[in-house]
């Protein structure tokens, strides 16, 4: 009886990924169809006229690339101080604020980055507007620092005491316990923090529409974090409700979604993959 | 005990003092579309729900495109427009009977910083426009102003302001704009956005000027169009649209409860307090 109960609950859930993914291939294929690789590697977009994924693409990337570089070595070194350095008190008040930083909404940290983040950035550089790839980026760092640190600070202190004990009893020193004793242990953990971090800076709409400029183009040069552009998310949330259910223009943005969730998937798997050969390796 | 307990003034609160409970059959109108228009909607919401108790007004923001697509759909009851229904958004529908509304006018001024204003540019020529929106013109320098770079702001391609404003520029609405900084989507992303900056042009409806966002005045030839009380009084600005409300078929009759109420003249009050021009 429980076995059922459980399958069933187990073949629902699951079922919602293969919903979607039909939902998905199935809206997208007129495009495929009518422009095939040009939607992937075409660089202009005008509704009516071309349908190119390649700036947006390009704008995913970069900017959860920038997160990930901000946010990953500032979580990891406050959750290895949170976890092995701080008293129980401290840690428990640390880890509220945090969890507590990770549920709130997009919105408020697109606000924030709009009013403030922009500002600064264009200050700092010198540049004639703040929206641009290295604002979107650096406020997707700020976004999911708690969810990387929070969780990434559980799988550190899941840990068992064992091996802090033995590192110790070798005479090993504080920071060579960590470093060699407990962080490989705690590597999957950590994998999967990253993971889930990097699928929500991916996925992340609103915050990212507000400062990134909303400009479907490729950077010139290339690695100008300075321009405005253009991300997946942010491009549906921009145009999904004026094309909703109809046209070509409604296919595009849908294979848009598709190549998203092909790209969170993918890395996603390769992810898990290392990180467990990390630990494993280790063993 | 104490759980029934529990659960009866759970039950008596959900039910006592929902004000959903007193007017148990509310009929609902649905609105979307321009964020134009919005205001004027919101304010009308206010009022007409305290007199029709047993109506209740939504509203939801998107844009002129998004207006027609969710009246074709039939998510909405009225869609709210900036801009006329194009001959192509009538044939994606073709079974839809679109009726429109005229419930005000309103006016798009170009807009700039406030601090290029200060800095001495207070027109542009037409030409000059088109020009930095076409990535031409690239430096307030080149226009009269400061040598400093423009932030020229362009809006989300299905907004009525955008079809409008380069319909005027360009004499058509669908207008590649390569020179463009940022895109913004409803009136009030704009508004930010340029008040924001220190060196942006973008386009606004007059009802959103203000010391921070200020207009310029438009050079055409010999003429001067500025976004003036008077100047749109005596009808010489030539960047004018209505503003409309579009149902499918005709509307509900809550629907047209609320659209009678707007071309009332207690709804044409409204729509004047909220800085946009009544229909007279």
């Amino acid at each position: 009886m429980t076995f059922w109960l459980l399958a069933g609950l187990f073949i629902v859930s699951s079922s919602f990924t293969g919903i979607i993914l039909v939902f998905l291939l199935s809206g997208s294929l007129p495009i495929f169809t009518v422009y095939g690789w040009e939607f992937f590697i075409g660089t202009e977009w005008f509704v009516g006229e071309a349908y190119g994924a390649l700036p947006m693409v390009y704008g995913t990337i970069i900017v959860t690339a920038i997160a990930l570089s901000i946010a990953v070595p500032l979580a990891l070194g406050t959750a290895v101080i949170t976890s092995e350095v701080l008293t129980q008190n401290a840690r428990y008040i640390l880890k509220s604020m945090m969890e507590l930083m990770a549920g709130v909404p997009g919105i408020v940290y697109g606000l924030l980055g709009m009013v403030l983040v922009a500002g600064w950035v264009q200050d700092l550089f010198g540049l004639i507007d703040g929206n641009c790839l290295l604002t979107a980026g650096l406020l997707l760092g700020i976004m999911i620092l708690p969810t990387v640190m929070t969780l990434s600070e559980d799988a550190i202190h899941a840990v068992p005491n064992t091996y802090r004990e033995q590192a110790r009893a070798l005479g090993l020193h504080k920071h060579e316990i960590i470093l060699y004793g407990v962080l490989p242990e705690a590597v999957p953990g950590i994998v999967g923090a990253v993971l889930l971090g990097m699928s929500r800076a991916m996925g992340e709409t609103v915050a990212v529409m507000l400062v990134i400029g909303s400009v479907d183009k490729l950077p010139t040069p290339l690695y100008n974090l300075f321009a405005p552009a253009q991300s997946i998310a942010s491009k549906l949330g921009r145009e999904a409700a004026e094309a909703i259910g109809v046209g070509l223009h409604w296919n595009a943005l849908i294979g848009l979604g598709l190549i998203l969730f092909t790209m969170v998937t993918t890395l996603t798997w390769f992810g898990e993959r290392i990180g467990w050969k990390g630990r494993l390796h280790r063993i | 005990m104490r759980r029934v307990l529990f659960f009866i003034c759970v039950a008596c609160f959900a039910s006592g003092f929902s004000p959903y409970e007193v007017h148990a059959k509310k009929t609902f109108v649905k609105l979307a579309g321009s964020s134009t228009v919005l205001p004027i909607i919101v304010r009308a919401a206010e009022v007409f729900s305290s007199h029709n108790l047993d109506i209740q007004v939504m509203v939801n923001p998107g844009g002129s495109g998004v207006a027609v697509k969710s009246v074709g759909h039939g998510l909405v009851h009225i869609g709210m427009m900036s801009r006329d229904i194009l001959d192509s958004e009538r044939e994606g529908f073709p079974k839809a009977e679109f009726e429109t509304h005229v419930i005000g006018r309103d006016v798009i001024a170009c807009v700039i910083s406030s601090e290029i204003r200060d800095a001495g540019v207070t027109t542009i020529s037409k030409e000059n426009i088109k020009k930095i929106y076409l990535g031409e013109v690239n430096n307030w320098i080149d226009v009269g102003g400061p040598d400093r770079e423009i932030v020229a702001i362009d809006k989300e391609f299905h907004r009525g302001t955008r079809h409008v404003f380069m319909q005027y520029l360009f004499g058509q609405s669908k207008v590649k704009t390569p020179g463009t900084d940022l895109v913004t989507g409803s009136n009030n992303e704009q508004y930010t956005k340029v008040s924001l900056s220190d060196s942006a042009i973008g386009m606004l409806s007059y009802a959103w000027l203000d010391n921070d966002v200020v207009g310029v005045g438009i050079r055409d030839g010999d003429d001067v169009f500025n976004p003036t009380k008077s100047s749109i009084e005596d009808n010489s600005y030539p960047i004018v649209r209505d503003l409309t409300l579009i149902t499918n078929g005709s509307a509900t009759s809550a629907a047209n409860q609320f659209i009678q109420f707007l071309l009332s003249p207690s709804g044409q009050r409204l729509v004047a307090e909220m800085g946009y021009l009544p229909i007279q």
